[in-house]
């Protein structure tokens, strides 16, 4: 169990070796709360379909899995992750991102009152639009939420890289994660500071969401300029060694 | 079996509600929302009549016994109380609304107090309010008063325009109500919202800082002597409200915990209604209401899967479901 036999396992290979803090080790209990888990532990699966088959349907791959568990360790599944058929990893992630200073009631109803508030706006849209137009009019917040977070994600990113004493801005290719992450942190910016010391939360990023669907707005306005700004600092894509 | 359960949109009168109507809504003309309702409904209630455009209610068995009761009623008696109990989110509110929109359209005259706490009183006539006439002669001060035989809308007025007096002119309003009710000139449903508000402590503090209690306004003795059952000639419907009262405890629903002893002596004898979560049978109806207006939007919401989910996270209750199902 030494330290040395997790480095260069699991994408450590990065950090410098780090000894673990010195922990009281009871037998039999394993700790969870800010733990590094060791590398025998596997990700626990949280899916009612996989484990309400019956045993019949196993393809061999499943049941060799199955087998495995008995004696793999897995780690604790996170608290917000449930089985539940209505829950959406970009939300939660969101609402977490809006989260601030732990208050995740707080965030989870000013996220719950924005989807709310999304619907009724275009609920009204509906019932004001005519025949034709009624069949364009989405009424699900959820495909406008995922769709107006995927029109705000850019799709080449400015990096700051070192050479010769000055940092050149040199565009780069974004990974998924970090595109996704950018488009939140822009929408959450923005609704918190540019609103009206009155309006609340919920009505300003409801705005902000229908603009983005629409490709309009000042979310989808900054990904433009970002894009505009590795366009104009092309000639710097050299710098760039990965 | 529940599967097949369609929503009917009765235009049915209320007069013609029967049982084999119960869990089925049934739809009030906008119309008649102004007119009947002008502040009393909740406000999430108000907000989904102005999304879907039609405000449909769900027959359920309190308000159906309650129409029974009405329907018979012998108004040579003193006036019956009957107190719509019930836990939070239940639908104690929305039965009292059918019943006065049952009562309004078989003409009665409803006296309407939306919220105990804040005593915003409309005085909701079936008939003209001229037809009413004031019995008897009062001064007001040295230079106006009323005439005996002028129609109460003069009074309202009175009071209007003159702020000091306003109190005065509800208490006499009130008054001559009970008289005219008891005269058999027409009938009269007290309808009262968090009556428990009436009795309670409250928050109110004069000058130096010392509390009022509740028997000193004049506002809450007016309702006070309104609610005592010593007219005939109609009816009173009250409800219990935990949200709105002061230092009572959350769980709280039933009259003795909410009423407390005094207001609980002071009510007695009363009828009392319990009103309780959705029925499975109810609560499909309320999903196909629901469904029906796509209101949910959610794919996974259509599926058993997930109706079983919002079963299990609202626990039938309607004011739970009706918040769940809003952001779905």
């Amino acid at each position: 169990m030494a330290a040395s036999a997790v480095k260069g396992v699991r994408g450590w290979s990065s950090l410098p070796l780090v000894a673990r803090r010195a922990v009281l080790r009871l037998p039999g209990v394993t700790q969870v709360r800010w733990s590094r888990y060791g590398p025998e532990y596997r990700d626990p699966k949280i899916d009612k379909e996989y484990y309400h088959k019956p045993v019949a349907e196993l393809t061999e791959e499943e049941k060799y899995d199955q087998e495995l568990k008995k004696t793999q360790l897995i780690k604790a599944a996170p608290a917000m992750k449930t089985s539940s058929v209505f829950e959406d990893p970009v939300i939660s992630k969101f609402t977490n991102m809006m989260m601030k200073g732990g208050n995740k009631v707080l965030a989870r109803s000013l996220m719950t009152q924005t989807l709310e508030a999304v619907k009724r706006k275009q609920f009204e849209k509906y019932h004001a639009a005519s025949a034709e137009e009624q069949a364009t009019i989405e009424r699900n917040p959820y495909t406008i939420f995922h769709q107006a977070l995927k029109n705000c994600e850019p799709v080449i990113g400015l990096v700051p890289i070192l050479k010769g004493g000055h940092f050149y801005q040199v565009p780069v290719p974004l990974a998924d994660r970090r595109r996704r992450f950018l488009a939140m942190k822009w929408m959450i910016t923005e609704c918190r500071e540019n609103k009206h010391r009155r309006t609340l939360m919920p009505e300003k990023l409801s705005h902000e969401l229908l603009e983005a669907f629409h490709n309009q707005g000042p979310v989808v306005k900054k990904k433009q300029d970002m894009h505009k700004m590795a366009e104009a600092n092309r000639a710097l894509a050299h710098y760039r060694w990965w | 079996m529940l599967k097949g359960i369609r929503r009917l949109i009765s235009r049915v009168h209320k007069a013609k509600h029967g049982e084999q109507h119960e869990g089925q809504h049934y739809n009030i003309p906008l119309q008649d929302l102004k007119t009947v309702f002008p502040n009393g409904l909740p406000s999430r209630f108000v907000m989904q009549v102005k999304t879907f455009g039609e405000a449909c209610l769900m027959v359920r068995k309190p308000a159906l016994e309650l129409l029974h009761y009405l329907k018979n009623t012998n108004f040579a008696y003193p006036a019956v109380r009957y107190l719509v109990y019930g836990e939070k989110g239940t639908g104690k509110t929305l039965s009292l609304c059918h019943v006065i929109h049952f009562c309004a359209k078989q003409d009665w005259l409803i006296l309407h107090i939306p919220d105990g706490k804040n005593f915003l009183s409309f005085l909701q006539p079936a008939k003209d309010s001229k037809l009413i006439k004031v019995q008897e002669k009062y001064v007001w001060n040295k230079r106006e008063s009323t005439e005996k035989g002028s129609p109460l809308g003069e009074v309202v007025e009175q009071g209007i325009t003159r702020v000091k007096n306003a109190t005065d002119a509800v208490g006499i309003v009130l008054k001559e109500l009970k008289r005219q009710s008891s005269l058999g000139i027409f009938r009269l449903l007290v309808a009262v919202d968090g009556v428990n508000a009436l009795w309670g402590r409250t928050t109110l503090k004069r000058e130096d800082k010392s509390l009022i209690a509740p028997e000193e306004l004049a506002l809450i003795h007016n309702l006070r002597k309104m609610v005592k059952n010593d007219w005939h000639g109609g009816a009173i419907v009250l409800t219990l409200s935990q949200t709105g009262s002061v230092f009572k405890p959350r769980r709280a629903y039933l009259p003795q915990e909410l009423l407390g002893k005094e207001g609980f002596d002071a009510l007695d004898p009363f009828i009392p209604m319990l009103v309780s979560n959705y029925t499975p049978k109810e609560f499909e109806s309320c999903l196909q209401y629901y469904l029906e207006n796509n209101w949910l939007q959610h794919e996974k919401a259509h599926t058993e899967d997930g109706k079983k989910e919002l079963l299990f996270l609202s626990n039938a209750n309607p004011w739970q479901l009706e918040r769940l199902c809003a952001y779905l």
